[in-house]
């Protein structure tokens, strides 16, 4: 009761309210991401108490991460990297006029997938992070793969050139330093390039630039307002939506927080593998792509869950499950406490706040996220030209604000012009990033991997959680086809 | 309001503004350092131990020189974007740049045309040297049987800490290297960071990490990891316990460090100034408890004894990375 008394008096309240709301923005503001959203908030916090400061944190990074999908559903620029999946149908919908209606769907999803999260990060810290322990090289190598199948699954049916956008994105992902030699590749001597073509910029140019070019290409289209009718915000409209797919809700969830719990993985590949995984599980699956309501709850649902799972190492054993969480453990050290082993016992009551604070930052993400939708979509009133220029706008000034750098303006400008000659010429975008994600973690793992064990791949199918990983990557892939061959070999007598 | 009055006071408008220009200009003459907001450039990323060190000594600057100091993180190529971006700044004292260890590094390993030479040095606050760490349950009571088992079983033993090439991958080289032990009878596991490695280290996966004492500080208070040794020339305060590696018998010593400085030809009454403030800092009880809170080492050297030791860091490892030829 004591932690709720402390939780409600106004020196925690009213910073944590003013988080959130800070949360929203750098959130929607592609180029300002929950990590960034945090990197600004510790220095301040120094100077309140440590449960404010945990308050300021965790409501910040909540909402950033849900706010990333508004600009996702109305622009089609991801807000933080987390919402690269929210371009596929939220955009959809928003196109046809339902971006409100996504985005309720997606806060409300967003809440209870945090919810799920935090609910395990309570009741089975300790042994999930056990497992997480014996996630190496190889187990992650899988599990990149496996996010990497995800191609096939996101490229609208035009598979080939799916895979065509895929093997660009890791071709891109392999600039910069080699993970196993240290020596640089394909940087041409360029400084900006050793740490490889950044994310972000690449990410915002894909999407937003390149909407725009096309926009640009058809000027009829240009005058008229981009929604017709107001985006209109119904929680109540939502929830038969909700419970209609409560199965895709929840198996997201403990998808994005068991990712999100893995030191290695985050909450936007969390995201990726929650969306492919439903619509190999659902019963529409030709609708996802085109404005599908579980295609919007499943990366929602999954990425708030991966910053809860973020948690479960960062408190176990003081080892970060995410950048977010790194800068909380220094933090933490910072308002002298020490998260490893030993917390739960010396500072329980700490534990208990940061628990409580999680479960009321993703009820108290319901307002914050509704007020972001309003002043958001008040952009969307204004006639389409008009909206073009702030997405410049956005496009630069995110690009920029990541690394404080020009170069990745002119990366951000080069991938909005492969991006618009991509779709012209039908070449899905979504393989192109998750190549771009996951061509690392692959890269790495299987290298570092080969590094550990000599040289020998045997070790990549014996180890039991990696064997158990390239099994169900197999049958994902082969599983529906060989089982049609049975089916129709059995049928003819 | 006829034309000829109109005239008047374009031309007094013009005469007005004009006299602005020149009285600005003239003022810098006069002009007491600092004025206007100076920028630290940090070449990594916001959140990480090196960036909470330089905004904390943001905060104290701007109340030492009533001037605000911003934090500006220029990430990248294992911290050569951001030394480079320091290094070619306008040497007016309005840039300065928190070098890491790595400034020594980034020639030899070619990653860029970057060293010493191109930075004049205020202080430096801090030294983090590499441990030698194990999981408890490791069979190694010390680091003597650790080397010994690695003479015997050369290729079998892994090593963790960071990428390949550096700090803490460069620490094991030069400890096996005094040691008499070929560095290529272990093996080294690149990771992105301490946290991975620890991971690594607590999972199983790799044997040895070379980590500070302080990255693993829970672990090792938890008892879930042990420490052999520590390569600095004293013991660790806070770990008393642990024998450094000259008790033991090797002639070596290696860790990373941090410190301020400024583009080579910056006025030598600027730089008194940020060396005058950051002694004051340095001085601070509230400089040390930051310091002790956050797990960082307080080593202090100003100007000239800096720019020694950043000199000297550079042969010594330029010598260990041609040694083993990354």
């Amino acid at each position: 009761m004591d932690v709720v008394v402390q939780l409600l008096h106004p020196s925690v309240l009213v910073p944590w309210m003013l988080a959130m709301l800070f949360g929203i923005f750098a959130g929607a503001t592609p180029g300002l991401t929950a990590t960034m959203a945090t990197a600004l908030i510790v220095p301040i916090s120094y100077y309140m108490s440590p449960v404010a400061g945990l308050a300021m944190i965790i409501g910040a990074t909540f909402t950033a991460i849900f706010a990333g999908d508004i600009p996702a559903t109305f622009l089609r620029i991801p807000g933080t990297p987390a919402s690269s999946a929210a371009i596929l149908d939220g955009f959809e919908m928003n196109r046809r006029g339902k971006g409100g209606f996504a985005l309720t769907l997606d806060l409300l999803c967003s809440s209870i997938g945090g919810l799920i999260g935090v609910a395990i990060l309570i009741m089975v810290a300790p042994p999930l992070a056990r497992i997480a322990l014996r996630f190496s090289s190889a187990e992650y190598f899988w599990l990149g793969l496996f996010g990497l199948s995800m191609s096939a699954v996101v490229s609208k049916g035009n598979t080939f050139r799916g895979i065509i956008a895929a093997a660009f994105g890791l071709l891109i992902s392999t600039v910069g330093m080699d993970v196993t030699t240290g020596h640089p590749r394909f940087t041409f001597g360029q400084l900006e390039l050793l740490s490889g073509v950044g994310f972000i910029p690449a990410m915002i140019g894909l999407f937003g630039l390149s909407e725009v070019l096309k926009l640009a290409s058809d000027p009829a289209t240009l005058n008229v307002p981009s929604i017709t009718q107001s985006a209109k915000i119904s929680l109540l409209g939502a929830l038969p939506a909700i419970w209609r797919h409560k199965i895709t809700v929840i198996r997201s969830a403990l998808i994005g927080t068991f990712t999100g719990s893995l030191p290695g993985a985050g909450a936007d590949i969390a995201a990726w593998v929650a969306y492919g995984v439903s619509k190999k599980a659902s019963r529409e699956p030709e609708k996802f792509g085109s404005g599908s309501e579980e295609g919007v709850i499943a990366p929602t649902s999954a990425n708030n869950a991966g910053l809860a799972g973020a948690w479960i190492p960062a408190l176990v054993f003081g080892i970060p499950g995410d950048a977010v969480t790194a800068i909380v453990v220094g933090a933490m050290l910072m308002y002298g406490l020490r998260p490893g082993p030993l917390i739960f016992e010396q500072s329980r009551e700490i534990v208990d706040s940061i628990f409580m604070i999680a479960v009321v930052t993703q009820i108290l993400l319901i307002g914050a996220g509704l007020l972001g939708i309003r002043a958001f979509s008040r952009i969307l009133r204004l006639p389409r030209n008009a909206v073009m220029v702030i997405v410049l706008l956005f496009s630069a000034v995110g690009s920029f604000a990541l690394e404080n750098s020009f170069f990745d303006i002119y990366v951000m400008i080069a991938f909005g012009i492969i991006g618009f000659y991509m779709e012209k010429n039908d070449v899905p975008l979504p393989p192109l990033i998750l190549g771009l994600i996951l061509g690392p973690m692959v890269e790495r793992n299987l290298r570092v991997g080969l590094v550990r064990t000599h040289g020998d791949f045997l070790p990549f199918f014996t180890r039991p959680i990696s064997a158990v990983l390239a099994a169900a990557l197999f049958i994902t892939l082969f599983g529906g086809p060989i089982w049609n061959l049975i089916k129709g070999r059995l049928k003819q007598p | 309001m006829s034309k000829r009055v109109l005239i008047v006071v374009v031309v007094a408008i013009l005469l007005l503004v004009m006299s602005g220009i020149v009285w600005a200009r003239g003022a810098p003459e006069e002009e007491v350092y600092p004025d206007r907001t100076v920028t630290i450039v940090v070449p990594w990323a916001a959140g990480g131990g090196t960036d909470r060190v330089a905004r904390f000594w943001a905060d104290e600057f701007q109340r030492e020189l009533d001037t605000p100091f911003v934090v500006e993180n220029r990430t990248g190529g294992s911290g050569a974007v951001g030394h480079s971006a320091g290094a070619t700044a306008a040497a007016d004292g309005y840039t300065i740049t928190m070098v890491t260890f790595e400034l020594a590094t980034l020639e030899s390993m070619g990653l860029a045309d970057l060293t010493y030479a191109d930075f004049e040095y205020l202080l430096q606050m801090n030294e983090d040297a590499a441990g030698v760490i194990v999981r408890s349950d490791a069979p190694w009571e010390s680091l003597d049987e650790l080397l010994e088992d690695i003479r015997n079983n050369p290729g079998q033993i892994t090593f963790s800490g960071t990428a390949v090439g550096g700090v803490w991958d460069l620490a094991r080289v030069g400890m096996l290297l005094e040691a008499g032990i070929d560095p290529d009878d272990t093996t080294w596991i690149p990771s992105e960071g301490a946290a991975p490695a620890i991971t690594d280290l607590l999972g199983g996966h790799v044997d040895v990490i070379t980590n500070s004492l302080p990255e693993a500080q829970s672990q090792l208070e938890a008892g879930d990891l042990r420490a052999l040794a520590v390569m600095s020339d004293e013991r660790n305060p806070t770990f008393p316990d642990v024998p450094t590696l000259k008790e033991l018998g090797i002639d070596w010593s290696g860790g990373t460090w941090r410190g301020f400085s400024v583009p080579v030809g910056t006025p030598d009454a600027v730089k008194q100034v940020l060396i005058e403030a950051g002694q004051r800092i340095a001085d601070s009880q509230r400089f040390r408890d930051f310091m002790d809170d956050a797990g960082f080492g307080i080593r202090l050297r100003l100007g000239e004894d800096y720019a020694e030791f950043v000199e000297e860091e550079h042969y010594t490892w330029q010598t260990i990375i041609r040694e083993v030829g990354f």
